[in-house]
């Protein structure tokens, strides 16, 4: 086999294929949500919704996971907390501050930013596979997970697991071929691109709703979001 | 399999974009759990908030999701049975009272209360309502309370009361800016928390009455989740409002009552919106503060430590967070002294959501207080109070069953005790 061929078929048509699934099956997802309905809500609202709605987003992002609020939560079960927001983070700093896929999205948007020196991000990278391990372990043996946690969930962390991994060793051409190494990641990411519409990874889009509502429901009961 | 049936209907006709994107948006991460005070108690997995959830979650994808319906093709998914209702029955009204504290701590920010409540309906709707529970609710059905406060008993429970404490009740007055609702539990169970109302707005000169058709505030209904109960008690309050012509309805010590008729009436009929709907803390707050009631200050600095349950209902979910602080700064500065965590983080009693209701529910709900009994020994307070008469019901209970030596003890008793006249 031509390691060259597979890749540039996983760069190219099957890359477009995949992002256009991923595109449309979010598409999709989206309308139908939104299609099943939004019924008037007549509470009057005991303090700003708007105000609810801005707060609820700057304890979400900028202070999350080290809310004072969850802290009776938090004392007790810090990995999660811990574990999650590093892979969240590593997984932002990775996708949109290194240089290696800024210009993927260069190529697809026709406009670049600036991005953080390499090491910096190879060290993201390492942490956030680390924490990966982390969250399949925590699954394994928490009682409430392991209730939780079906074939899906399973999948979701994997098929998140394998292109983090392969673009881990293929910056530090290790083990393998590069090109063999490239390509599996590709084929890998394409299959990701394909798999979230159909998948719970879907939620960094329906967070915008719940957090959206999270803010506006706490106002509307005169609570701090 | 027909009442499977009905709760599936239910759950999909409840299931708008408003639950739908919420249940979407779940990540399955479980730090919910952590967060519910039946699953800290008992470390019961099953008991997290959504576990509690999953049966609407799985209505919903089977239903409406490709996914889902895939799933359940292939036999992944199972299609929801009669045993499943019955398992999530237990586990939705022995195990939740819809306290909201999961949804403080959600990632996600999902309002999980508002779909456990969305649980409850399907669950209703299937006849799957424990049996007590229902009893009670049959019971305000016909007699117009589930403690069996009808007509005549009211009338002479409040005669007495105003005998007892010479306190004027002005009855039926039409015209009366204020119509008081009080709980069945508080004209039953604590009498002196209606004369000590009635103190403080005839103190205040409000132009207030109670009536003898919107007696009872409390809503079973809503505890059990079916929405043509909920509309019945409500309609009744509503009438009795209209009847009288006033503009406002204050709800007494009672947290689900004050959640029902605040913030889902609106929702459930027009009418609601016609009236200014507040709780008896804010009431009081209020009066404190434009100085139409004067409270002695530091009046209870002499009682050892005293600390200030939160109500879920009123607190968390009803927003009256900082009034009843701002009252005992003043009649307890010295004394008052909080516990951790508390405000809207505050533990739950255990009580709430009909579960101090239902007998088979007993060594959960027990269970469940261990947690506040920690929380007030912490401190090592001897006086709790409260803004709900249900947490107080609990905790008179608890103090028998765990030979607990607390005063227990309602905010608007220790008002009227404090005013100087
Ligand atoms: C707005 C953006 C996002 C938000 C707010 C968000 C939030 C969350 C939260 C709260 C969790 C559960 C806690 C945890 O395990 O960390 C979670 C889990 C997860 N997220 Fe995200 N996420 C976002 C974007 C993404 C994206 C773009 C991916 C794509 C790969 C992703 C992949 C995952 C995975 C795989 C899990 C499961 C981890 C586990 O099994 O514990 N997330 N996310
Ligand atoms: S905390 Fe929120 S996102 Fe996590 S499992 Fe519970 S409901 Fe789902
Ligand atoms: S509403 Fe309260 S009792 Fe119910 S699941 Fe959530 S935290 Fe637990
Ligand atoms: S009885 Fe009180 S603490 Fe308990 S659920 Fe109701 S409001 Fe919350």
């Amino acid at each position: 086999m031509n390691w060259n061929d597979v890749l540039s078929f996983a760069r190219g048509p099957l890359f477009q294929a995949a992002l256009l699934i991923f595109i449309a099956g979010m598409l999709y997802r989206l309308v139908r949500v939104i299609g099943l309905g939004w019924s008037r809500n007549h509470v009057r609202p005991k303090k700003s919704q708007t105000k609810g709605v801005v707060m609820s987003y700057l304890k979400g992002i900028l202070i999350w996971p080290f809310v004072p609020w969850v802290k009776n939560t938090f004392t007790k079960n810090p990995i999660i907390y811990l574990a999650g927001g590093l892979f969240h983070l590593g997984l932002f700093v990775i996708l949109v501050l290194g240089t290696a896929h800024m210009l993927v999205w260069k190529s697809l948007l026709g406009f670049g930013w600036k991005t953080l020196p390499l090491p910096i991000v190879d060290w993201f990278a390492a942490a956030t596979i680390v924490a990966m391990v982390v969250l399949f372990i925590n699954r394994l043996i928490n009682p409430v997970l392991k209730l939780l946690t079906g074939t899906a969930e399973w999948l979701n962390l994997l098929f998140v697991f394998v292109p983090m991994l392969t673009g881990y060793i293929m910056t530090h051409h290790l083990f393998f071929q590069y090109e063999v190494l490239f390509s599996i990641h590709m084929l890998s990411v394409d299959f990701l691109l394909i798999w979230i519409p159909f998948s719970r990874i879907s939620h960094f889009v329906f967070y915008f709703f719940s957090k959206s509502i999270h803010g506006q429901e706490f106002a509307k009961h005169g609570v701090r979001a | 399999m027909i009442a499977t049936q009905q709760a599936i209907n239910m759950f999909v006709q409840e299931t708008g974009g408003w639950a739908a994107s919420q249940l979407e948006a779940c990540t399955r991460c479980g730090m919910c759990a952590e967060a519910c005070h039946f699953y800290q108690s008992s470390a019961n997995p099953e008991y997290a908030p959504v576990w509690k959830l999953e049966i609407l979650k799985r209505a919903y994808e089977q239903r409406f999701t490709l996914v889902g319906k895939f799933k359940t093709a292939i036999g992944i998914d199972k299609k929801i049975t009669d045993q499943d209702v019955a398992h999530w029955s237990e586990l939705n009204y022995y195990a939740c009272t819809v306290c909201n504290k999961c949804a403080m701590v959600c990632p996600m920010g999902i309002d999980l209360g508002t779909l456990l409540h969305t649980v409850r309906s399907g669950l209703a709707a299937a006849g799957m309502v424990p049996e007590d529970l229902e009893t009670a609710v049959m019971k305000q059905v016909i007699e117009g309370s589930p403690l069996g406060m009808t007509a005549s008993v009211w009338d002479s429970r409040l005669e007495w009361v105003a005998d007892e404490w010479e306190v004027d009740i002005p009855r039926d007055v039409k015209g009366a800016d204020t119509l008081v609702v009080f709980t069945s539990i508080e004209v039953m169970k604590f009498p002196t928390n209606v004369a000590a109302i009635a103190k403080i707005l005839n103190a205040a000169g409000e132009k207030w009455t109670v009536s003898s058709s919107a007696r009872e505030v409390v809503n079973f209904g809503f505890y059990e989740g079916d929405q043509e109960h909920e509309k019945l008690f409500m309609r009744r309050l509503f009438d009795g409002a209209k009847e009288l012509g006033v503009k406002r309805i204050v709800v007494t010590e009672c947290g689900h009552a004050y959640d029902a008729l605040r913030f889902h009436a609106p929702n459930l009929l027009s009418e609601a919106n016609d009236y200014e709907i507040v709780h008896i803390t804010g009431v009081m707050a209020d009066l404190v503060k434009s100085g139409r009631i004067k409270l002695q200050e530091g009046f209870y600095d002499n009682v050892g430590t005293l600390t200030l349950h939160d109500a879920c209902k009123i607190q968390r979910k009803g927003g009256y967070i900082q009034e009843p602080r701002d009252i005992l700064n003043i009649i307890a500065p010295k004394s008052f002294k909080e516990m951790t965590p508390n405000q809207e983080e505050a533990i739950c009693c255990g009580g709430g959501g009909g579960v101090i209701a239902i007998k088979a529910a007993d060594p959960i709900r027990y269970d469940v207080f261990t947690l506040k009994i920690d929380q007030v020994n912490k401190i090592g307070a001897n006086m709790v109070t409260m803004t709900c008469s249900n947490c107080r019901l609990q905790f008179t209970d608890c103090m028998d069953h765990f030979k607990l030596d607390w005063k227990i003890t309602g905010l608007a008793q220790m008002v009227a005790d404090a005013m100087v006249e």
